[in-house]
């Protein structure tokens, strides 16, 4: 067993620096440093500052990484430089973690909170007095996006809903995450209905977070806790898919649990390698010719927007070659780099501004191709795009959904 | 579901996946991380220098000898002189065309080519031979320079481009400095901040006013090469601006120009339809006898598969890890293991500075298809083509040769695949 944040548990991640050749690809990458000074940037902070650490900080502005993986994922030499940050950002702040990163990093615990009195929250959360007051007392900036809350759950509406008499196809375990169960139900429902559409038995075990929230915010120890335990309630069924609808989770399953934190168990290894985003998971079963292509067309023309931590799974853009199979869409791949909430960076009184600007031309391109509507696969983006820009803002299983002729 | 899967973007890579997209085929690009362009220069290369042994040319010894004039009316005599070069498995048409090729799918990007090298101004003050330059490089043959850069950007000193320009470009030259951080505070400023910066109007026109504050009555002004990332008229604009011709000098990497050429063709290339997937690396493959039936790709998590008919591989050198050396100094391919040309030379190694290594000239031995051969010169799988940096026979840097051969390389692949007719043969 790890310490936590500690440099065992980075041994990997700490022996890739070696390979660092300083060809400044990751430089040029990076959506932070692309707009401020305050930064010094992946190669800086990453490979050549973790030379010199051995447990000390040599570099504050470290904590202006967004952990948005784009450095890993543009460096050619496989370098993992934001792994190295984010371990070496918890060595920074442990033991010192705000209040405030506490209580955004427990997305499940804010959800169950606020959903038996939703309107109040929701009144609360658009109230600009209290905003200011959250802002002075807990360094949640007053314009950072925020989740509507809900009255009723994805878990109320499954207990009621009935499932098709005789799944034609084989089962598959479908995990909502957090957002999915408290703040994103449509989402969920909507890829429920497709599954179960194309004749899949969904199960959909009890679960828990998955821990990435505390994890970016340098709270190993609970992360670690959270991500084992959700790694055995999903391993149900053991020979099934598991299907997912919350992108940053599924990259906080198939790797940065292991990359990040050293959590090298069984049930999560297996787990993380029987995971599927649904895109996905729908994507391989048309290069397979089986899935249905009975679409009703879809007259649209929309912005797609890739989530970092998406693209940080290594698997190219499958929601984009997908939708393409849809008569009438045309999607139209953003090519931004991020969106600048970053999980929870972008919320943060301090880091508000970068997140904002880091966005900005994701917002413009979005006013330029579809001021109205837009796709992205992850919930926090989602609100992101949608409060900067006033669109809506919809998971890609929306259109398959329609598509489908179920909504 | 996919005809050609593409390994590495890389120049080659990139190339390959348009030639066989624009060909109707439905192509997989597999990426590790982005590939060189960007730490090229911006600009294609086919015969800076020739290097000794070749015919027509003064000096001898090793290293490079002279700059070369015009690229392909040499070719064929360096080709003799050098038979294992990469150039040696492609007629002198099939150059031009790859080439001419490239710069049409970017006409914004690269001025056409007439056959004759440019000389480009480099940070040190050298006059550096390349083939299709941005428009922003064009030399104007002036007889005097100004020579203008920020005080703030990083690894660019006027005074000392100015000094050895004096000598290489024969003109009269003088450096000048201005006072302009990219951005508020900054003192120590990447390239990739001033092209940010430059991108906006306001910075431009702020940036054009201090240089013409700045310099005398020199003809034209050449300023680091960061003129601008995402638009391409900054250079024009500046000119414009200052009454007489700019131009970009080039800069240590990261290299804005090559930053452009990497964004256009990436673009052009899901644009025709590649499926590009980045940030993962190709660690196996499957066959049946001498047929690859898939590809192993390691995401986040896991292994997967990806079948294809035909793979064209274009993973660059020693550089970006295609090509390994061992404790025993032995080489090898990493991941085909496909036999080495070049390996078995002495002193692959050596100590001294200032010589070429031979250990450069190792790589992939092909046929005119660009099939790795084994020694007996049978293709050693059938369905697999290699292009770009893995070829055997020549130190690119040098010679300045090396985006030329990863484009015709990348074509000849390509077109071997899907040409009804024959492959075209070698030089000679
Ligand atoms: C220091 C230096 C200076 C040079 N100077 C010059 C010059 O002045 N002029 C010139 O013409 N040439 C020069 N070259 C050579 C230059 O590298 C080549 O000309 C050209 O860029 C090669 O392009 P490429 O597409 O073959 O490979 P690269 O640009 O290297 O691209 C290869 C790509 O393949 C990817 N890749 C590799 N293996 C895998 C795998 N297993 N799975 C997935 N992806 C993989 C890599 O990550 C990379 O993205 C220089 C090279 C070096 C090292
Ligand atoms: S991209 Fe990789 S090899 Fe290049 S400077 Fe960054 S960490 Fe180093
Ligand atoms: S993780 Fe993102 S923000 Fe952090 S250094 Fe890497 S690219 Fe920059």
């Amino acid at each position: 067993m790890f310490e936590p944040a500690s440099y065992e548990s980075n041994l990997l991640a700490r022996a890739s620096l070696d390979q660092c050749v300083k060809c400044t690809i990751c430089e040029t990458q990076c959506p932070v440093l692309a707009v401020t000074p305050l930064f010094s940037g992946p190669k800086f902070v990453g490979p050549q500052a973790e030379r010199y650490r051995h447990g000390l900080v040599v570099d504050h502005s470290l904590d202006y990484c967004s952990s948005c993986g784009t450095c890993t994922l543009v460096c050619p030499q496989g370098v993992k430089i934001a792994e190295l940050n984010s371990v070496a950002r918890a060595a920074m702040k442990k033991g010192h973690t705000p209040l405030r990163d506490q209580i955004i990093s427990r997305t499940s615990f804010m959800g169950k909170a606020m959903k038996p009195v939703a309107p109040l929250a929701n009144a609360v959360l658009h109230n600009s007095a209290a905003r200011w007051a959250m802002e002075k007392t807990l360094g949640i900036h007053r314009k950072a996006a925020m989740p509507t809350a809900h009255s009723h759950s994805f878990s109320d509406w499954w207990k009621k809903h009935t499932p098709p008499s005789a799944p034609t196809r084989g089962k598959v375990v479908y995990f909502h995450g957090c957002a999915g169960e408290f703040f994103e139900v449509e989402t969920s429902i909507m890829t429920v209905e497709v599954l179960e559409h194309l004749g899949f038995e969904v199960i959909t075990p009890t679960q828990g977070c998955c821990g990435l929230p505390m994890q970016s915010n340098g709270l190993f120890d609970a992360a670690r806790k959270h991500v084992r335990t959700l790694a055995d309630q999903l391993g149900v069924e053991p020979d099934a898919p598991i299907v997912a609808s919350a992108s940053s989770c599924v990259t906080m399953l198939k790797h940065e649990a292991h990359d990040i934190m050293g959590v090298d168990d069984e049930s999560l290894i297996k787990v993380g390698s029987r995971i599927r985003e649904v895109s996905e998971f729908l994507l391989d079963l048309a290069d397979h010719d089986d899935l249905p292509l009975d679409f009703s067309p879809i007259e649209m023309t929309a912005p797609y927007h890739a989530p970092c931590q998406l693209k940080g799974q290594g698997m190219g853009r499958p929601a984009v070659e997908l939708l393409k199979l849809i008569p009438g869409l045309t999607v139209v791949d953003a090519e931004a780099t991020c969106c600048g909430i970053a999980g929870t960076y972008g919320v943060k009184k301090e880091k508000y501004d970068i997140g904002q600007a880091v966005g900005r031309p994701l917002f413009d391109k979005v006013r330029e191709i579809n001021p109205d509507f837009a796709i992205c696969d992850t919930e926090t983006c989602r609100w992101q795009i949608a409060t900067a820009t006033g669109a809506t803002v919809v998971h890609p299983i929306w259109f398959l959904h329609k598509a489908y002729g179920l909504g | 579901m996919t005809d050609v899967i593409v390994i590495g973007a890389g120049l080659a890579g990139l190339s390959a996946s348009i030639r066989a997209a624009q060909a109707g085929r439905r192509v997989t690009l597999l990426t590790f991380g982005l590939g060189g362009l960007q730490l090229g220069q911006g600009t294609i290369d086919v015969l800076g220098y020739t290097t000794s042994g070749e015919t027509g040319a003064g000096g001898s010894g090793p290293g490079p000898d002279r700059p070369v004039a015009r690229p392909f009316d040499q070719l064929p005599g360096y080709v003799r002189a050098h038979r294992d070069h990469p150039y040696a498995h492609f007629s002198v048409d099939q150059v031009r065309e790859a080439v001419d090729w490239l710069a049409g799918l970017t006409p914004d990007l690269l001025v056409p080519g007439d056959g004759a090298n440019h000389v480009v101004p480099t940070a040190l003050g050298a006059m550096r031979p390349t083939y299709l330059v941005q428009p922003s490089m064009v030399w104007p043959d002036p007889t005097s320079v100004a020579v203008v850069g920020p005080r703030q950007i990083k690894d660019f000193y006027p005074d000392l481009a100015a000094a050895n320009l004096e000598k290489t470009a024969q003109v009269r030259t003088k450096g000048y400095h201005i006072d302009l951080p990219a951005r508020p505070g900054e003192v120590d400023s990447s390239p990739v901040a001033y092209a940010s910066s430059l991108d906006d109007p306001a910075f431009l026109k702020r940036f054009a006013e201090l240089v013409a504050q700045a310099i005398g009555d020199e003809q034209a002004v050449c300023l680091p090469a960061i003129l601008g990332l995402r638009r391409t008229d900054a250079w024009r604009q500046l000119s414009e601006i200052l009454g007489r011709p700019v131009v970009e000098t080039l800069l240590a990497p990261p290299s804005i120009p090559g930053m452009r050429l990497n964004e256009a063709l990436t673009t052009q290339a899901k644009a025709a339809g590649v499926r590009v997937v980045l940030g993962s690396q190709v660690t196996g493959f499957e066959s049946d006898g001498r047929v690859i039936t898939a590809v192993t790709l390691r995401q986040a998590g896991r292994d997967q598969n990806f079948p294809a008919s035909q793979i064209i591989y274009a993973p660059g050198g020693f550089e970006s890890g295609a090509l390994t050396m061992d404790s025993y100094g032995h080489v090898h391919e990493t991941l085909f293991d496909l036999p080495l040309v070049g390996a078995e030379q002495k002193d692959l190694l050596t100590g001294d500075y200032w010589a070429d290594q031979k250990l450069f000239t190792v790589g992939v031995g092909v046929d005119d298809s660009m099939r790795p051969v084994s020694a007996d010169k049978q293709p050693v799988y059938q369905n697999l083509r290699v292009a770009g940096g893995l070829l055997p026979g020549a130190i690119r840097w040098t010679e300045k040769s090396g985006d030329a051969i990863a484009v015709t390389s990348a074509l000849a692949a390509v077109d071997a695949v899907f040409a009804t007719s024959a492959p075209q043969g070698g030089t000679n």
